[in-house]
């Protein structure tokens, strides 16, 4: 009897520690009240500029104290961000892809700082990059990096082969069949299905516009004539096998980067980074020029990629927070981490500091890389705007063109499907979308 | 499956045979199966309740204009609707029947063949082969798909550099329609011994007088196998299968792993992928809670369908 009594005692006390238990996790979620004591803000971020940069403010800033999160890249930190915004539980601060930003307004993760922002502020950046992070006037973010497009080349290759530096995508044809004509196992590109970011950057560099709002209208051009015009562009590349279909960074193509059978990458001013990342011993051999034009004598190009600081609407402290968003991206000290952590920095302070400093170590001896990157960065195109579904579609481009690819139906339907796509959840949701 | 084992043991431990004598608290009973049923509650039957509550659910703009709030609002149907006439989640399905149509058969067979040939007297080093064959099953599943990538890409793999030195070209791999041999092959390499041990298990079971018996009446090893053997071990048979048709309607881990290597998969591959996508890329969690709830449907169905066709066969002798 003794024993009996014992185990449904032990075992009712291991039921209401476990009922305790549930319960206690909810609360620990708590944040400290605003009166008591220095501010603590959350900061969620990726990249290795981070940790330099909170450490950097939180030294300058005993009173605002900011814990750094390392919540995953771009895509992946956006979905939990909506997810713990629902769960009320986001950060304070976070960093933000440009492309995703419009979802994470639409879906009540973005604060409006536009009272927090003030002018001085808004002139430490050029109106292109300003606009990224401003939609209907009302102000999301502060710009952290950006990615101008630019043209990244295996140099001695194409010496070796006597194929000039494409300087318009008529000559970049030529070049892709001068390279095929030297040397049948090498390609100057490879064109791939997943680079969402890279075919809307071309289509906006040709005149495209994906996504533009006016008032209360969406209106969604993703199978517009200037982006058709890139779909036949690549499409007559791939049909003459002048490229090769192939997908980025995987082990196939990095050997291929490596033995140099593909001979230059167009994307962006991160990209050496990358490249170097998995073809160290291509260091000296690569270099950078500006992505080829549609028209001779252009220098307009379109972002692939980059980031904003946005303040949440979870944040109980969002004065704090646009205060630490705006310093770790105009400050001094924030631009030389971020140069130092091969950032390119959004701020016009940074982007001038950024040409005394040494070129990336893939491309050490082309001691201008910095002055051209400035050059790029002061053509990109203003007011690009993204849509609040961008996530949905990028992820029916990449289904659609891999489809196309693999069918070998027209690049340029899988356009126009991907148009629907979007079209459609916009109308789902409740969008109000004209075509 | 939890509840309907307890049941019949704390009726049996309420004893209407003694009656009288009956002095213990009757809470007791209900304090052991406590932790069961609260653990069984709050980590199943509460988030599949969600799951259900969710796929009714949509997001939705309530406040009006180009960047209205987002908000969580019933939809009915909607979700189902959508998800059902969704001809790449419904082709998604297409694919698994046909990844299906080589695994399991394949999966099934190696593993009854494998379990057969240590269960024969003869065979020397026993213990040596059960755990070579065996020790895929402890590769993760991630790790398994990445090594086979390597084999498979045209650059890296083995295969197509023999192939192509005999001038033969590179084998398509990653292409239409081997990737579904691709994809199979990684399940079957990695599901075989698992398993073989559970059949094999069952082998040693069976009592050894019904091999004397067989053999006394002239029975071979083949005869043996064939006729008293597999027989026997149908059971192990049915449950193998059984886990076999989950595991496929289940397929996630290596199509996804091996999607960057090439464009023959898409997001939509298999169901879950499509769920994955809706739920993560897309930020659409309704969408994916309607459409994992018509996968459970669909896996519950399969099974039922699977133990009844086989019920019979399987188990008829036992009762």
């Amino acid at each position: 009897m003794r024993s009996r009594a014992f185990a449904a005692t032990s075992a009712l006390i291991a039921v209401g520690a476990l009922l305790v238990g549930c319960s206690g996790g909810s609360e620990s979620g708590s944040d400290d009240d605003a009166s008591s004591g220095p501010v603590t803000l959350e900061y969620w971020a990726w990249g290795t500029a981070q940790a330099p940069m909170v450490e950097a403010w939180n030294e300058a800033h005993p009173d605002i104290q900011v814990k750094h999160t390392d919540a995953g890249g771009g895509s992946d930190s956006s979905a939990k961000l909506l997810t713990a915004t629902r769960a009320d539980n986001a950060p304070d601060v976070s960093v933000v892809e440009y492309q995703t930003l419009p979802a994470m307004i639409v879906g009540d993760v973005a604060a409006d700082i536009t009272e927090y922002v003030d002018d001085d502020l808004k002139s430490q950046f050029t109106d292109a990059t300003w606009g990224l992070t401003t939609f209907n006037d009302a102000i999301y973010g502060v710009p952290q990096d950006v990615g101008p497009m630019a043209f990244i080349y295996n140099q001695a290759r194409l010496d070796e082969l006597g194929v000039p530096v494409p300087t318009t995508w008529a000559e970049f044809k030529t070049a892709s069949a001068a390279v095929r004509a030297a040397d049948p196992t090498t390609y100057l590109a490879t064109f791939n299905t997943t680079e969402f970011g890279f075919f809307a950057g071309m289509a906006q560099q040709a005149g495209g516009e994906w996504w533009s709002v006016d008032g209360e209208t969406w209106t969604v051009g993703i199978d517009d004539e200037a982006s058709m015009e890139v779909a036949d562009y690549w499409q007559d590349l791939i049909d003459n096998d002048l490229v090769k279909v192939e997908d980025l960074l995987t082990p196939q193509w990095n050997q291929e980067v490596n033995a140099g059978q593909v001979l230059s990458w167009p994307s962006a001013l991160w990209a050496p980074g990358v490249i170097y990342g998995v073809a160290e011993g291509m260091a000296g051999q690569w270099a950078m020029a500006p992505l080829p034009q549609w028209t001779p004598g252009d220098s307009k190009v379109a972002y692939q990629g980059g980031s904003a600081v946005v303040v949440t609407t979870s944040s109980k402290h969002p004065k704090e927070a646009a205060e630490f968003a705006a310093w770790i991206n105009s400050s001094d000290e924030g631009a030389d981490i971020q140069l130092e952590t091969g950032q390119y920095p959004a701020s016009t302070l940074g982007q001038t500091k950024a040409e005394t400093s040494d070129p990336p170590l893939l491309m050490p001896q082309q001691t201008d890389f910095w002055q051209l990157a400035s050059e790029i960065a002061g053509n990109t195109i203003p007011n690009i705007s993204w849509g609040p579904n961008v996530n949905v579609a990028q992820s029916a481009f990449q289904d659609a063109m891999a489809k196309a690819v693999k069918d070998g139906t027209p690049l340029s339907e899988a356009l126009t499907a991907t148009q629907e796509v979007v079209v459609e959840d916009m109308k789902t949701t409740g969008f109000d979308v004209s075509e | 499956m939890t509840t309907t084992t307890t049941t019949p043991t704390t009726t049996s431990t309420g004893s209407t045979r003694t009656p009288k004598k009956r002095t213990r608290s009757p809470i007791a009973p209900y304090v052991f199966v406590a932790p069961a049923v609260v653990l069984y509650i709050a980590f199943l039957l509460v988030p599949m309740l969600y799951s259900i509550y969710l796929s009714f659910r949509g997001m939705r703009l309530v406040s009006g204009g180009a960047f209205g709030k987002r908000k969580s609002v019933f939809i009915g149907f909607e979700n189902y609707i959508s998800a059902l006439t969704d001809p790449e989640f419904i082709a998604g399905f297409g694919r698994l029947a046909i990844y299906g149509a080589i695994a399991i058969p394949l999966t099934l067979g190696l593993a009854l063949l494998f379990a057969l040939l240590l269960d024969l007297g003869a065979t020397r080093a026993k213990r040596f082969s059960r755990t070579s064959i065996f020790i895929p099953y402890a590769v993760p599943g991630v790790v398994a798909t990445l090594m086979w990538g390597f084999m498979y890409l045209p650059l890296t793999s083995p295969f197509s550099y023999i192939t192509r030195e005999l001038g033969w070209g590179t084998i398509p791999f990653l292409e239409d329609p081997w990737i579904f041999g691709s994809v199979a092959n990684i399940a079957i390499w990695g599901g075989v011994g698992f398993n073989m041990i559970i059949i094999y298990t069952s082998l040693r079971g069976i009592p050894s007088e019904l091999y004397d018996a067989a053999r006394i009446d002239g029975a071979n090893e083949w005869q043996i196998a064939m006729r008293v053997k597999v027989p026997l071990v149908t059971p192990a048979l049915v449950l193998t299968g059984l886990f076999a048709v989950i595991g496929t309607l289940q397929v996630y881990g290596e199509p996804t792993t091996l999607r960057p290597m090439t464009s023959a998969i898409s997001q939509t591959w298999v169901p879950l992928m499509t769920i994955y996508r809706d739920a993560f890329v897309r930020d659409d969690l309704p969408r994916a809670a309607a459409s994992s709830v018509f996968l459970a449907v669909i896996t519950v169905v399969l099974s039922v369908i699977l133990l009844r066709l086989t019920q019979k066969r399987a188990f008829g002798g036992e009762s």
